[in-house]
């Protein structure tokens, strides 16, 4: 069962790549129980924040903790946090079943897990099927199964919706939200502010870095007309790529 | 345990290693072809030719064929998974880091040590059976004075491997790894031999080719490289070969971000 006190806290934490400074002095705790939608433009530092969760970065300065414990110093993180960062960091010569089975041993997890997995996200189908071949939304089914195979009480997905079609974006939306109503942890990064206004209850935005504003969806939406306006205000001043003259 | 079941199965799930280990295994057909053609051409050459016909040893012209298979099966054991980000995956399943690459070596090892053996053993005993007594009598010494430096040449195959593991590891580019791991092993050795003395000699007893004869002071069969070392120095630099890539890449992967 999840951990009753799945809990992500940031406190003061930067990155520093050469002169960039990716994450830039960021505190924000996420709490069990409802979805936490993760915004900002391009290059504002949301995935690094999430590489710096998982250990797979090291911060300049600050700390990421999850449960209150570093995640290098998990014994078997998988039962404790889930992650999908890239659905394509996956060996397109492997089968879709061998390629959970390999992460799923190093973590004592049995292939009777890994059956269950497929068969929840949709792919038992292909399990054998090689995936070189799938498609972007295939992998992203595929990597969110990877992410539940421990049945962990934190998970973080960075843009999981990318790629599929309407009847998977619909799946993604009631598998995050009843994911967060057994009382988990759920820190959900997306650029589809229609899709987050329906799938999160609390919104964390950065802008180069920094954070911009940590609210509830409520909050948001009633000092704007809705979630996309909010977004756009509060983003404006910290745009690093965007097209000139609108 | 856990850490090396799923090294395991990383290995055995793609084509890559499936092909290396058989084109290692094909260098024993490569033998048996050219102990085939090493006969013909004995059989027919005069009386007068005979007595001072000359053979390399078969078992050692094709070891190039397992080392360099294996050592591509090394390089690619750590390279493919920065190439497809799984590296990322992996290290999140396994946040310590360095159990991965412990694993990666024992499995990458253990199946580099059976086929460089199976390599060597049956490219010896082909050439045994189909050379008999020609050129000179090179296959009628007896087996058991040949098993020590038998052994020593299956045993540079896990180095080789090793080797590319640690290369793949530092570099994280399959290619830069495997230019370094031929440049290495097959360039250095022929710029030495070309070297006035007695740097061609000093630095050629610590090539990796020199080892076995070294480490078992083998007198059966003439060799291209010094042989300087005493025994227990050439085993020292032959596990040096691969334990040092394999730490420094260990030390690395460690340290750095992904």
């Amino acid at each position: 069962m999840p951990q009753p006190n799945g809990v992500i806290d940031l406190q003061h934490l930067t990155k520093r790549y050469g002169r960039t400074l990716a994450v830039d002095d960021l505190s924000f705790t996420v709490l069990p129980g409802h979805v936490t939608g993760f915004l900002g433009p391009n290059g504002a530092g949301k995935s690094t924040t999430m590489r710096l969760v998982l250990g797979l970065d090291a911060p300049s300065s600050g700390a990421a903790l999850v449960n209150g414990k570093r995640y290098a110093s998990l014994p078997r993180p998988m039962h404790e946090v889930g992650a999908l960062l890239d659905a394509g960091a996956m060996h397109g010569g492997r089968s879709a079943f061998n390629h959970l089975l390999c992460l799923a041993r190093t973590n004592g997890i049995g292939p009777g897990r890994v059956s269950e997995m497929l068969e929840r996200v949709g792919l038992a189908g292909v399990a054998q099927k090689h995936v070189g071949g799938f498609s972007l939304g295939m992998k992203q089914r595929l990597g969110i199964a990877a992410a539940l195979l421990g049945d962990p009480g934190v998970l973080m997905f960075d843009e999981p919706v990318n790629g599929l079609d309407p009847d998977g974006v619909r799946w993604i939306r009631d598998l995050m939200r009843s994911l967060a109503a057994e009382g988990r942890t759920i820190l959900l990064s997306s650029h589809l502010m229609s899709e987050m206004a329906l799938t999160a209850d609390h919104i964390v935005i950065v802008g180069r870095g920094k954070l911009i504003a940590e609210e509830t969806v409520q909050e948001l939406t009633t000092r704007y007309p809705s979630l996309e306006d909010a977004y756009l205000a509060l983003t404006a001043g910290s745009l690093e790529y965007g097209a000139s003259g609108s | 345990m856990s850490v090396l079941a799923s090294e395991w199965l990383k290995i055995r799930s793609v084509r890559s290693s499936h092909l290396t280990v058989s084109i290692s295994l094909g260098g024993i057909l490569l033998g048996l072809g050219l102990a085939w053609m090493a006969v013909d051409m004995y059989d027919h050459a005069t009386p007068a030719q005979k007595p001072g016909a000359r053979l390399a040893e078969l078992e050692e012209v094709v070891l190039m064929v397992p080392q360099l298979c294996m050592g591509v099966l090394g390089v690619l054991a750590t390279t493919s998974e920065y190439a497809t980000g799984f590296i990322r995956t992996s290290l999140t399943a396994v946040p310590k880091r360095w159990p991965v690459m412990a694993g990666k070596s024992v499995v990458v090892g253990v199946i580099a040590l059976f086929t460089g053996s199976a390599v060597i053993f049956a490219t010896y005993f082909v050439c045994r059976a189909l050379i008999a007594d020609r050129f000179g009598g090179l296959y009628q010494i007896p087996f058991t004075d040949k098993l020590p430096l038998l052994t020593a040449l299956a045993l540079t195959v896990p180095v080789f491997a090793l080797l590319g593991v640690g290369l793949g590891s530092i570099l994280r580019t399959a290619s830069g790894s495997i230019v370094v791991l031929v440049g290495a092993v097959y360039v250095v050795p022929i710029i030495v031999g070309n070297l006035p003395q007695p740097w061609s000699d000093l630095l050629g007893s610590v090539m990796i080719g020199a080892l076995p004869h070294e480490i078992t002071r083998d007198t059966t069969t003439n060799t291209v490289y010094g042989s300087l070392l005493p025994p227990v120095a050439a085993a020292a630099v032959l596990v040096t070969y691969a334990l040092l890539p394999l730490l420094a890449g260990t030390w690395l992967l460690c340290r750095r971000d992904v």
